[in-house]
């Protein structure tokens, strides 16, 4: 079965877990993965993984926070 | 694919490992980026204990399959360029560390399946490591973000995979410019295309996996990730297997091949690179791989590994059968605090940035 997702990568782990924080308290449902690999061979960071129709209000909420993003919005599919 | 991958890449580590002993290297020493390393820059000159001098085929080829798998799939990217400095002296203590246990945490692993019970002591304290370099990420640690070599910067992407060819060359040639070990541990070693033909194969799995010791640990901590885990698992039962298989396994603390009953230096030697190898963002075998794939900070790290095992040996300061000597421990100390220093300085400052305001 194919499994569909977006992910919003972050430049480091401290902003990553910060995401996630704000991201829960504004209540978008958002679960930190490690980066998948299809994104990166890289093993530092970690991603937020979101359901496609979260994404655009995800990002707006860790912008407007000053949370810094590698990837803002990429869709995973496997 | 997914289990499949994690299989293999456990099994050609953990039985290929047993593999290797059987066919020459000393007792549960079929991988180690660590030690291996260490005999390389005996090779190199760049310490001078007699028997610790071989360019390890095994080390060679973690690069080159890393470096052959990343140019084939496209995944080639020379980048670099986030604090090469810091990882160089990371890859100092990371070292530094392992010597004094002897082994890198893949060989705490190979120890333990081949029933050395120090290994416990000192995974142990690579995992407490990692908690302690957690701690510097969840406070804002970052070396600061790595950038795409573009134009003539590119051709630096290839020069791990170039050296690593050239010293392929040299131990093929018995090359006048590399040491060779008449005795002891450097001069025990499978045949060259055996060591070799493994070092790729694990280094192709190796990259595909993005297999870390530090990393898997990392993640399940962080995130409950448990995809690295499981290739540990699998690794320790191949290994494992393949020790009962063979009769090189032998339950024990004491007696262990290459190996010491210190508790505490084995624990603290581990820490050191557990905590070291979070900071660099990968442990001594990630390091290699993406060296490999044209990662050029990861080049440093390992420029600075080679340096550590150096500073470890030009100082009297590894771990032998004998236990740690004083110089050990107290480079062990230094480099705690020195690796404390560097997660607590390289915090960024977060910019709360305030819109409408």
């Amino acid at each position: 079965m194919r499994e569909e997702f977006w992910v919003i990568t972050f430049p480091s782990i401290f902003h990553a877990l910060r995401g996630e924080k704000l991201l829960a308290a504004s209540r978008i449902p958002a679960k930190l993965i490690a980066v998948p690999r299809e994104l990166t061979g890289s093993c530092e960071g970690l991603a937020a993984r979101l359901e496609g129709e979260e994404v655009a209000r995800a990002v707006a909420v860790l912008r407007e926070n000053g949370v810094q993003m590698v990837k803002e919005g990429v869709k995973i599919t496997r | 694919m997914y289990w499949g991958l994690i299989i293999g890449t456990g099994v050609v580590f953990g039985l290929g490992a047993v593999l290797l002993v059987q066919m020459g290297n000393p007792g549960n020493y079929g991988f180690c980026a660590a030690c291996h390393l260490r005999d390389i820059a005996g090779a190199l000159g760049i310490h001078s204990v007699a028997t610790l001098q071989y360019v390890r085929p095994e080390i060679l080829g973690f690069v080159l399959g890393s470096f052959a798998l990343a140019k084939t799939s496209g995944e080639f990217r020379p980048r670099g360029g986030s604090n090469p400095l810091i990882r160089f002296v990371l890859g100092a203590l990371m070292v530094i560390g392992a010597l004094v246990f002897l082994g890198c945490p893949l060989r705490g692993i190979l120890r333990l399946a081949g029933g050395d019970l120090n290994g416990i002591t000192g995974l142990v304290g690579f995992a407490a490591g990692i908690v302690a370099g957690i701690a510097f990420l969840k406070r804002g640690y970052n070396l600061g973000r790595a950038r795409v070599h573009a134009g003539a910067g590119n051709s630096a992407g290839y020069l791990a995979a170039a050296v690593a060819f050239i010293l392929l060359v040299g131990v093929g040639t018995h090359a006048a410019f590399l040491r060779f070990s008449v005795q002891g541990p450097g001069s025990q070693h499978a045949p060259l295309i055996a060591s070799l033909v493994a070092g790729l194969v694990a280094g192709a799995f190796a990259w595909r996996t993005r297999m870390c010791l530090s990393g898997g640990i990392r993640d399940f901590i962080l995130v409950r990730d448990t995809y690295l885990l499981k290739i540990y698992g699998v690794l320790f039962l191949a290994a494992l297997a393949g020790n009962l298989a063979f009769g090189t396994f032998k339950l024990g603390f004491v007696g262990q091949p290459l190996a010491h009953t210190m508790h505490l230096w084995n624990f603290l030697g581990l820490f050191l690179t557990g905590l070291a190898a979070v900071l660099a963002g990968g442990c001594p075998l990630r390091q290699l791989i993406m060296s490999g794939e044209g990662n050029t900070d990861a080049m440093f790290c390992v420029l600075g590994m080679l340096a550590g095992a150096g500073i470890s040996h030009g100082f009297n300061a590894a771990g032998s059968a004998a236990g740690v000597a004083v110089n050990g421990q107290v480079a062990v100390l230094a480099g705690l605090v020195v690796a404390g220093a560097i997660g607590w300085s390289f915090r960024e400052k977060t910019t709360a940035v305030t819109v409408g305001g």
